[in-house]
């Protein structure tokens, strides 16, 4: 039995995959239904959907800028894990869709599974020292190096980024999408407790 | 016997609203794997199996069987386990009929891979049950019986739900494609591998 208060290399592993897995699977379910979500992988759906070029290669180019904050700000051990669960991420999503597909998918269902899932596979990113990157880590480098709360960052990101989906996109696809988001919101603000889940 | 897990004395309690959320996701969780399974016809072990095998035979919905096959185990766990944890047993085994009458018509799969759906299966369910047993929930049925029957006898309850898995399969055997049973076996070992790396009360302290 491994330490209770660190994850062995293997166990790192195993959560990284399936935490990339099931984030590709909430990838796919938005995609299907057209919807977008908030953070970098919002954004990198959002330039997906107007410039046809697919998810994954957008995710991985637009979060190489981000990695270099990461590593100064954070460690290397978060950059290589958080590089990681990016590039299984945009493998993995990619090659998803050959493997399965819905033949209807009720938005509200779709939008509420999207949530689900997506924050389940956060927290266990999250959970073994990972992350999907982008926004986060410069959220986090800003609070360091100014004060200026990570929260913060991210909110306003995320307001600019539905901001510019209310203009783009249907109003529908954009409260679907919404209420998509808020759902991955509760679900880490409920769950991710450092002090209930030990290891680091 | 490998030595008991040690688990912390100091523990940070759920309240009932993070407990029914928990055991909300979790099993919303266990039946959308579920329906990776009905779609392509395959098999699980444990109680849900049986379930399986019988609806497939008979013709009978997944809901109904899976309804009434836990309704002996609820009679062993009020003696052996008590009132709460039955009580929680019926409302989640009953959810998850409910929710399977209604689930797989509002995500109706096109393309589905088997190989990539049993794997889906496995990893899916598996996280649904973290989900579940980290918030003191239960599907009932066998694991309910192998409790009893390690307090009886001291006969590792483990080894009792192996073996029941053990028959089941082999009777999967005779009556299913032989694909369809490794399919299924597949997703079966992907979700305790999933179980046995991720369930630790060592680690996720909560009581």
């Amino acid at each position: 039995m491994t330490d209770a208060n660190k994850h062995s290399p293997i166990e790192d592993a195993q959560g990284l995959i399936i935490g990339s897995s099931m984030m590709s699977f909430s990838v796919l379910i938005l995609t299907h239904l057209g919807l977008i979500t908030g953070q970098t992988a919002g954004l990198a759906i959002l330039i997906s959907y107007i410039t046809g070029y697919p998810f994954g290669a957008v995710f991985f180019v637009i979060n190489l800028p981000f990695y270099w904050l990461g590593y100064k700000g954070i460690g290397l051990h978060f950059v290589i894990k958080t590089f990681i669960a990016v590039g299984l991420l945009s493998v993995i999503s990619s090659a998803m869709p050959n493997y399965i597909s819905f033949d209807m998918l009720d938005p509200l269902a779709g939008a509420l599974l999207f949530g689900l899932i997506a924050g389940a596979g956060l927290i266990i990113l999250i959970r073994h020292g990972a992350s999907l990157g982008g926004i986060g880590i410069l959220a986090i480098y800003l609070q360091d190096k100014t004060g200026f709360r990570a929260g913060w960052t991210q909110l306003i990101f995320d307001g600019l980024l539905f901001l510019v989906a209310f203009f783009t996109l249907d109003t529908a696809i954009v409260v679907y999408s919404f209420l998509g988001a808020a759902i991955v919101n509760v679900v880490i603000g409920i769950n991710h407790r450092r002090d209930r889940y030990i290891a680091k | 016997m490998p030595a008991p897990l040690p688990i912390p004395t100091h523990t940070v309690p759920h309240s009932k609203l993070e407990d029914l959320q928990g055991l909300g996701i979790g099993i919303f969780a266990t039946t959308v794997a579920l329906s990776f399974l009905t779609h392509l016809g395959l098999l699980t072990g444990q109680t849900a199996g049986l379930a399986l095998i019988i609806s497939y035979m008979t013709g009978y919905s997944f809901s109904w069987v899976f309804f009434l096959i836990n309704i002996p185990f609820y009679a062993f766990a009020w003696s052996r386990l008590g009132p709460e944890f039955t009580i929680k047993s019926v409302i989640c085994v009953t959810t998850v009929s409910v929710l399977m009458a209604y689930v797989p018509d509002l995500m109706p799969f096109g393309d589905l891979n088997p190989i990539f759906g049993t794997i889906a299966f496995g990893i899916i369910c598996g996280l649904g049950l973290l989900g579940v047993f980290r918030h003191k929930g239960s599907l009932g049925g066998l694991g309910v019986v192998a409790l009893i029957i390690q307090d009886k006898t001291g006969f590792r309850a483990g080894l009792v739900q192996l073996i029941a898995d053990g028959v089941l399969f082999s009777v999967a055997f005779l009556l299913f494609p032989a694909e369809t049973v490794l399919y299924s076996l597949l997703g079966a070992a992907v979700l305790n591998g999933v179980i046995a790396f991720n369930h630790r009360r060592d680690r996720y302290i909560s009581d």
